[in-house]
Order: C-alpha cells, then sequence, then structure tokens
C-alpha cells in the first residue's frame, strides 16, 4: 500500500479529451442545425359529414342554426359581418360584437342546451380565410382574461355551401 | 511562486472541465428542444392567428393534412396569386380544385390499413389569404372522398 502511494504521489492521471470534445461539438453543433423552432398551431375541429345524407325526420333540430354572414370586397377583405341581419361592421371590433352577441344567445356558457345550437357561416367566395377563422373562434368561445382559460359558448359550426365564383363574382 | 525544475518542459495545461461541462448543457438543451417528428406542415403557408386555437391536448392518431398557401417571396409577399396544395403528391403542389382523384386514393391507403375513415382528421392548414370558397370545395372533395372529420389550424395567439 505505501509503495503505491509513492508511486501514484505527483503523478497526474491525464486522460485525452480531445476525442471526446471533437465529438461533443459536432454533437453540439448537429442538435443546433436541426432545430427547427415551430410556433404552437391550434385546431378547429369540424364535424362535416357528406352532404345529401338522409336526415332522421324524428330528430328536428330544436334550434335554428344561428345565422354568421360574411361578405367580402373584392380584393378579399372583410366588408361586412353580419349577425342575423344586423350588420356587426368589420374589424377586431366586430368579431368581438359577434363573442358577445353568441354569449346573448346561448345565456350561460357550458349550458348543455349549447349542445343542441349551432351557427351556420356564410361566407363569401373569395373572402380571405383568415376572417373565417375569426368568425368560427369569435362562435366558439372567448379566452377568459383571468384565468386564461377558454370558455366554450357553441362548439357546431357548419358551413354553408359554397356559391360559385362567376355567380359571386 | 512555485520552485520550478529547471529541466522540466513547461506545460499549457487549460482546464476543460468547465467548458466541458457548458458544452454538454447545450447539447442537453438542444436535444430536449428538438423534436424529430415528421409533420406534413409546410412553412409556405402562413396560417391565420386566432386566440381560441389551442394545440390539442390529445393527438389525433389518424390524420391527413392539407397545405393550402401561396408561393411567397423572401418578405413573405405573395409571388403568384394561385393557391397550390402543398407537399402532397410526391412533394409537387398541386391546384386544390383538381385534387379529387388523390384525395380518393389516400382514402383508399387509409382502408387498406384498416383504418376507418370517421377516425381520419383532415387537418386543413389554409394560408390567411386563402379564398374561402377554395377551402370549402377542397373540403367537399375530401367529402366526396369519404373523410367526415375536419379541423381548422390556426396559429394560437392574439387576434392580428
Amino acid at each position: 500500500m505505501a509503495r503505491r502511494r509513492k508511486q501514484s504521489k505527483g503523478e497526474k492521471l491525464e486522460t485525452n479529451m480531445s476525442a471526446m470534445i471533437d465529438i461533443v461539438f459536432q454533437l453540439l453543433i448537429f442538435f443546433m442545425l436541426t432545430l427547427k423552432i415551430v410556433e404552437p398551431e391550434g385546431d378547429f375541429n369540424i364535424n362535416m359529414p357528406a352532404q345529401g345524407q338522409p336526415t332522421n325526420p324524428d330528430t328536428v333540430p330544436p334550434f335554428p342554426d344561428i345565422k354568421v354572414k360574411l361578405r367580402a370586397n373584392p380584393d378579399g377583405t372583410l366588408a361586412g359581418l353580419f349577425f342575423g341581419s344586423r350588420n356587426l361592421g368589420i374589424g377586431p371590433a366586430a368579431f368581438e360584437q359577434l363573442n358577445i352577441e353568441i354569449l346573448k344567445v346561448i345565456g350561460r356558457p357550458g349550458d348543455p342546451i349549447t349542445k343542441d345550437m349551432a351557427v351556420e357561416i356564410d361566407a363569401d367566395y373569395n373572402l380571405h380565410f383568415s376572417n373565417v377563422i375569426n368568425a368560427v373562434g369569435a362562435c366558439t368561445g372567448r379566452v377568459d382574461k383571468r384565468s386564461g382559460n377558454i370558455v366554450k359558448y357553441i362548439e357546431k359550426i357548419k358551413f354553408k355551401p359554397p356559391t360559385p365564383q362567376a355567380a359571386a363574382g | 511562486m512555485a520552485k520550478r525544475e529547471p529541466n522540466a518542459t513547461p506545460e499549457a495545461e487549460v482546464d476543460m472541465t468547465p467548458m466541458i461541462d457548458i458544452v454538454f448543457q447545450l447539447i442537453a438543451f438542444f436535444m430536449v428542444i428538438s423534436n424529430f417528428e415528421q409533420t406534413q406542415a409546410d412553412e409556405r403557408v402562413k396560417l391565420p392567428r386566432d386566440a381560441l386555437a389551442k394545440p390539442p391536448e390529445v393527438k389525433v392518431e389518424h390524420s391527413l393534412v392539407l397545405n393550402v398557401g401561396f408561393y411567397r417571396d423572401m418578405k413573405g409577399e405573395k409571388t403568384d396569386t394561385q393557391p397550390w396544395l402543398f407537399n402532397f403528391v410526391d412533394g409537387e403542389p398541386v391546384l386544390p380544385l383538381s385534387s379529387g382523384g388523390q384525395l380518393k386514393k389516400e382514402a383508399k391507403l387509409f382502408g387498406a390499413k384498416g383504418i376507418d375513415l370517421k377516425e381520419v382528421t383532415v387537418k386543413v392548414r389554409a394560408d390567411s389569404e386563402v379564398q374561402t370558397g377554395i377551402v370549402q370545395e377542397l373540403i367537399k372533395l375530401c367529402q366526396d372522398a369519404g373523410f367526415e372529420t375536419f379541423a381548422m389550424s390556426a396559429m394560437s395567439g392574439p387576434d392580428e
């Protein structure tokens, strides 16, 4: 024992680090290059069974569909957002107003009757798709400012079949 | 000052330990945040933004992703007004309204795998400036092919 201790005294265990560092740097560069920053994406689920399916005449929907109309300018921007026959205007304020109107219709969010309610969106052919998404968003609910949770309004969204472009234009 | 032995060669010794520590930390960081998940998303599609679009809590098992977007230049401006269906057939863009045959093939492919089309979600990743009518007609084509469940993608975040 004493002898061994004497031998190791003052000697330094030298490991050759360069090989490891080479590999580690390679790995680092690989992971840095393959990194792709993806913004979180969300989905709006829409259930659209094929049209022309025989609907059971006994199951008449208890509520008529809430009609939301989106009219477009020739360049595709929003010309008017209509709730029923009322014009709510354009821009973010219109979608907020739509959100309020939907809340008025359903009364209380989360009420079981909201499951039977549906919104039908009727959009012009050339309207930019972002407006439709905003309208769908305004109908499906809102984000609670205090808790950040989503308060759901109406989840059933339908689309009116598109009018052919020639007729719309 | 330590006494230096006269015949010992001076050796510059760098302490590598902190550097290796940091490098390992970096590797661990990049490994954790990088995901190798094969996504069919296409970067050319500029998705609309909505506060209600929250990433789904449960991942859908079977999905068909349809990227509808425009060719854009470096600044993100449209170079063409014609929307295309990207990343669909062999990486070649196709016109959305002439994709009916391919959609039917996809439906058959799901059938061959023994997956019921009712369980397949068609994820429509449409650009914010795509005409709504084109998206609707594309959905119609999907319905003709037998798909029933649809989802429209949007970036989560406050409206622009």
